[in-house]
């Protein structure tokens, strides 16, 4: 799986692995009841032969921390290339017991529900607060999960599902419902990152790294209430200000977000800053985050189609580099400038990318 | 091809036994929490208030010690909930968790972070944002986390 990932993207590439100076590896290991997981699969795969290795494991950030990591490597001027890997198999492992024992011990394990009970609570927190139906939530499923059928590389493939299949689906955990959540997927993703010199020989269409944000918070889930999930605020004001981006619906073009629940989606589009509080529901009731609207969000299916948790934050940069590069087929949106990417996780933080068609500034 | 090749499993269970080293404080918090009274630790910088306790603030990046602990109400204000209604195998048991079981966040009297912890309800109408809960101790108390197995729900009456 992660040879396929990597041959896909050297191919591409038209590069072999003695072309590539370094690699960055990130896998969730523990959550498929392995770790360590570099010594065996960050070799021969990878292709770490001979070459320096550096894995990175930050819970669902993962992947988002190996891109940000991927651009301080070449920003830095320390290679002139470097590949950068995600992947996880979640079938090998239950992802709720692994994400268990992720947390403290003695303070968190006992009660925790894996990652689904707090977003369940999260969710609940923020349908009372502003009044937001299971149908609205319900209404991103389907806008993601028909957005998916474009996607050859989505795991969940529904592309007829409707808002009654999400409302009777089972009820996981209130007021999450089965298909109100992603799935545990396989999967891996590699990207090529290069400087301006070295991407000339690489490609005349490449996506460019405007600018990475990432905000961490305190230590446990419940040291605030973090419901509408206050470290996407956070790290979107500061990359926003950082690019001179005023408003994120005009200056964005397309938005790939980490939404591990409808819920999340809703809610994480107004941190993000994309509409005010409680106006989630809104901004997709007014097409605005659809495929045709101002600021299309997850057009590859998002997490909700597809969540293999090292790989996952790493799809939404490569997705929003695909968007720029516009090569995304059938889930293509026209003319894309500039995209966002996220990634969520750990003790809900926030990791975020903004990439660009031109390699001169914003502003 | 086109046939659904068969699957290959080998299976085999595995113990991992280990020992965690908790601080001072956390060990404070169980003997006082077999005295059936929950503690947490107070900034000397900023006062914030944390359940559970802990050796730092991260505000203020200042220590905190034994004598920073205080003593906190174990009655509470729920701030949201679910009833998890999905199998899982409990990586503190080796076993299935139990489940349905209720599950709240909720913010101690007197404390300034939120706790997470099971709630005796399984009905999730029963539940109200808002609502006062309680702490409920077992009869005869370890000093272990398992001595509050629950939180309940404290009828608008009481």
């Amino acid at each position: 799986m992660i040879y396929e990932a990597v041959k896909m993207a050297l191919d591409d590439a038209q590069m072999e692995p003695k072309d590539v100076d370094a690699i960055l590896i990130g896998n969730m290991d523990h959550f498929e009841g392995i770790n360590f997981s570099e010594m065996w699969c960050g070799i021969d795969a990878a292709p770490g032969y001979l070459k320096p290795v550096v894995k990175i494991a930050t819970g669902g950030t993962t992947g988002s921390s190996l891109g940000i990591c991927g651009y301080y490597n070449i920003a830095s001027g320390f290679y002139k290339n470097i590949l950068v890997v995600g992947w996880e198999k979640l079938n090998e492992g239950g992802a709720t017991t692994g994400i268990i024992t992720a947390f403290d011990p003695v303070w968190e394990r006992p009660s925790l529900a894996g990652a689904l009970g707090p977003l369940a609570l999260m969710a609940n927190i923020y349908a009372v607060k502003y009044g937001i139906s299971s149908e609205q939530a319900a209404k991103v499923t389907v806008k993601n999960r028909r957005n998916a059928a474009n996607n050859p590389f989505a795991h969940v493939q529904m592309p007829n599902i409707t808002i009654d299949d999400v409302m009777n689906s089972q009820m996981i955990s209130y007021p999450l419902r089965l298909h109100d959540c992603c799935p545990q997927s396989e999967g891996a993703c590699a990207l090529i990152y290069a400087n301006e010199e070295e991407t000339k020989k690489i490609t005349d269409n490449p996506a460019w790294f405007k600018g990475v944000s990432t905000a961490h918070y305190y230590t446990f889930g419940c040291d605030d209430l973090m419901f509408d999930l206050p470290t996407a605020a956070i790290a979107s004001k500061k990359i926003y200000k950082k690019l001179g981006i005023k408003d994120p619906v005009k200056d964005l073009d397309v938005a790939e977000i980490y939404e591990p629940t409808s819920w999340s989606e809703l809610s994480w589009t107004e941190s993000l800053g994309f509409c005010g509080r409680g106006e989630g529901g809104k901004l997709l009731d007014e097409g605005i985050t659809q495929m045709s609207g101002e600021l299309p969000v997850n057009p590859s299916g998002g997490v909700l189609s597809s969540n293999p948790i090292g790989a996952t934050a790493l799809v939404r940069f490569a997705e929003a580099a695909i968007q720029i590069m516009g090569r995304g087929g059938k889930r293509q949106i026209p003319d894309v400038e500039t995209a966002m990417g996220m990634g969520f996780g750990g003790s809900l933080w926030t990791e975020l990318a903004i990439l660009g068609k031109d390699p001169k500034p914003l502003r | 091809m086109g046939k659904k090749e068969k699957e290959f499993q080998i299976k085999w269970k595995t113990d991992l036994p280990y020992r965690y080293s908790i601080g001072k404080l956390a060990v404070k918090y169980f003997e006082e929490l077999k005295n059936k009274k929950i503690t947490g630790s107070k900034c000397p910088k900023c006062g914030k208030k944390y359940m559970p306790p802990r050796a730092v603030c991260a505000d203020c990046f200042v220590e905190m010690t034994v004598e920073d602990m205080i003593e906190l109400s174990p009655r509470g204000t729920l701030e949201g909930f679910t009833v998890v209604n999905y199998p899982f195998v409990d990586p503190n048991t080796g076993g299935m968790r139990p489940f349905p079981y209720g599950y709240g966040i909720f913010k101690l009297d007197g404390a300034d972070t939120y706790m997470m912890h099971f709630v005796d309800e399984t009905d999730h109408t029963k539940f109200k944002i808002g609502q006062r809960v309680e702490a409920v101790f077992k009869e005869k108390t370890e000093g272990d986390i398992y001595d509050i197995p629950y939180f309940r729900l404290i009828k608008e009456e009481e």
